[in-house]
């Protein structure tokens, strides 16, 4: 488990640092992706989350999720271009899971990547994505990442 | 030009920027209604509610804009602009001035110009923008959350735990919402999008919270196309 300010960041996972996602490849050559531990902190207690259906069609950069907590609103961005092939339902009924469990449970929708290979080559191992978010948070003034409690790594 | 105060942050800026922006305030086509001259009275200081509690003042904005002070603009541009609440009491002014004013075209200034200090000042109030221009509402229920209203104690908490219930107690069935003050219709809703497109709002949003656009649009696209709207039409309207 990587570790940057309190913040986790699971090793078996690959991130898309500006836009503060984890990607988790999956069997069948689907992907996962969810907000890090970081963009939870950021957001503050998160009270919706709305994954497109599935089916849609998304653009590498562009959202596949809007998250909102108290005044704060945003996209959840996708690294790849492709079919959102599932999306969590949970998170939709429950959105507080994003801060309780943003790797586990959190996980926001699963994507059919068109070119899973070219998309995959913007993204960063653990211990990159450590040193990039050092100066991350140095440029947001985060001191830290908050846990809510039963916060679950 | 010389500064009003001659420790007028941001000297490394060039004074043409600064010019220009300050050209854009006074072409304003309200401009000419919003000031007349100053007594340096401090009426309008002493009715404002930010100068009480930031180092702010409404009269120093009279005074600069009517001096041409652009160094001065510059830096009440990109700083205390933004400590305003805007309710206007200011327009207390025995010379009819109305600082708050002066700030609103400022404000849509430094916004339209996608100043860094706008898009810092505005960024943790996204869903706020997001709510008045998807909905026409701007304050939720559901904002009243326990980190965003430390001060509440635990009243806030008791009130987001329980808020649909709370809500149902209102009197009006248009008031039992969490996400929204009130209820809005659908055909409301559209209706606003149509006016945020056709009149450059939404592009003012582009240029501060590239995000935030990209939510709308899709949102309230989406909309449309449920309910069999095109939105290639208002394209064609914006081009008649």
């Amino acid at each position: 488990m990587g570790l940057v300010r309190n913040c986790l960041l699971p090793s078996d996972l690959l991130y898309d640092v500006p836009t503060n996602i984890w990607v988790r490849e999956l069997e069948g050559g689907t992907v996962e992706i969810g907000m890090t531990d970081i963009a939870q902190t950021l957001a503050g207690s998160i009270i919706h989350c709305r994954p497109k259906k599935v089916g849609k069609k998304v653009k590498k950069g562009k959202s596949v999720a809007t998250v909102e907590s108290g005044k704060w609103v945003g996209p959840v961005r996708s690294p790849f271009s492709g079919k959102i092939a599932e999306r969590n339902d949970a998170v939709t009924e429950d959105a507080a899971i994003l801060n309780r469990s943003p790797y586990r449970e959190g996980w926001i929708v699963r994507i059919a990547p068109d070119d899973l290979g070219g998309d995959r080559k913007g993204l960063v191992g653990v211990e990159e994505a450590i040193t990039l978010y050092e100066d991350y948070m140095q440029e947001k003034d985060l001191a830290s990442c908050i846990h809510c409690a039963g916060f679950e790594e | 030009m010389l500064s009003l105060y001659t420790d007028a942050k941001y000297q490394d800026v060039m004074v043409e920027e600064k010019q220009a922006l300050f050209d854009q305030v006074t072409q304003d086509m309200r401009y000419p209604d919003v000031l007349y001259g100053c007594y340096e009275c401090g009426i309008c200081v002493a009715a404002c509610p930010s100068a009480r509690f930031y180092d702010f003042s409404p009269r120093v904005f009279a005074q600069v804009m009517a001096r041409e002070d652009v160094h001065t603009f510059y830096e009440l541009l990109n700083d205390s602009v933004w400590d305003c609440s805007q309710c206007f009491s200011c327009t207390c002014c025995p010379r009819q001035n109305n600082p708050g004013a002066i700030i609103t075209i400022m404000r849509e200034v430094a916004v339209n110009n996608g100043l860094a200090s706008a898009k810092e000042a505005l960024q943790a109030y996204s869903r706020i923008i997001f709510k008045v221009m998807s909905t026409g509402t701007q304050v939720s229920p559901d904002m009243l959350q326990p980190d965003f209203f430390p001060d509440w104690g635990q009243d806030v908490r008791d009130v987001a735990e329980n808020l649909d219930v709370w809500r149902r107690a209102i009197p009006p069935e248009t008031m039992h919402t969490v996400e929204l003050a009130w209820d809005v219709s659908e055909k409301t809703r559209l209706e606003l999008y149509m006016i945020w497109k056709l009149t450059g709002n939404l592009e003012m949003i582009e240029n501060i919270d590239e995000g935030l656009f990209m939510i709308l649009e899709e949102v309230m696209e989406e909309l449309l196309e449920e309910h069999g709207y095109d939105i290639d039409d208002f394209d064609n309207i914006l081009e008649d």
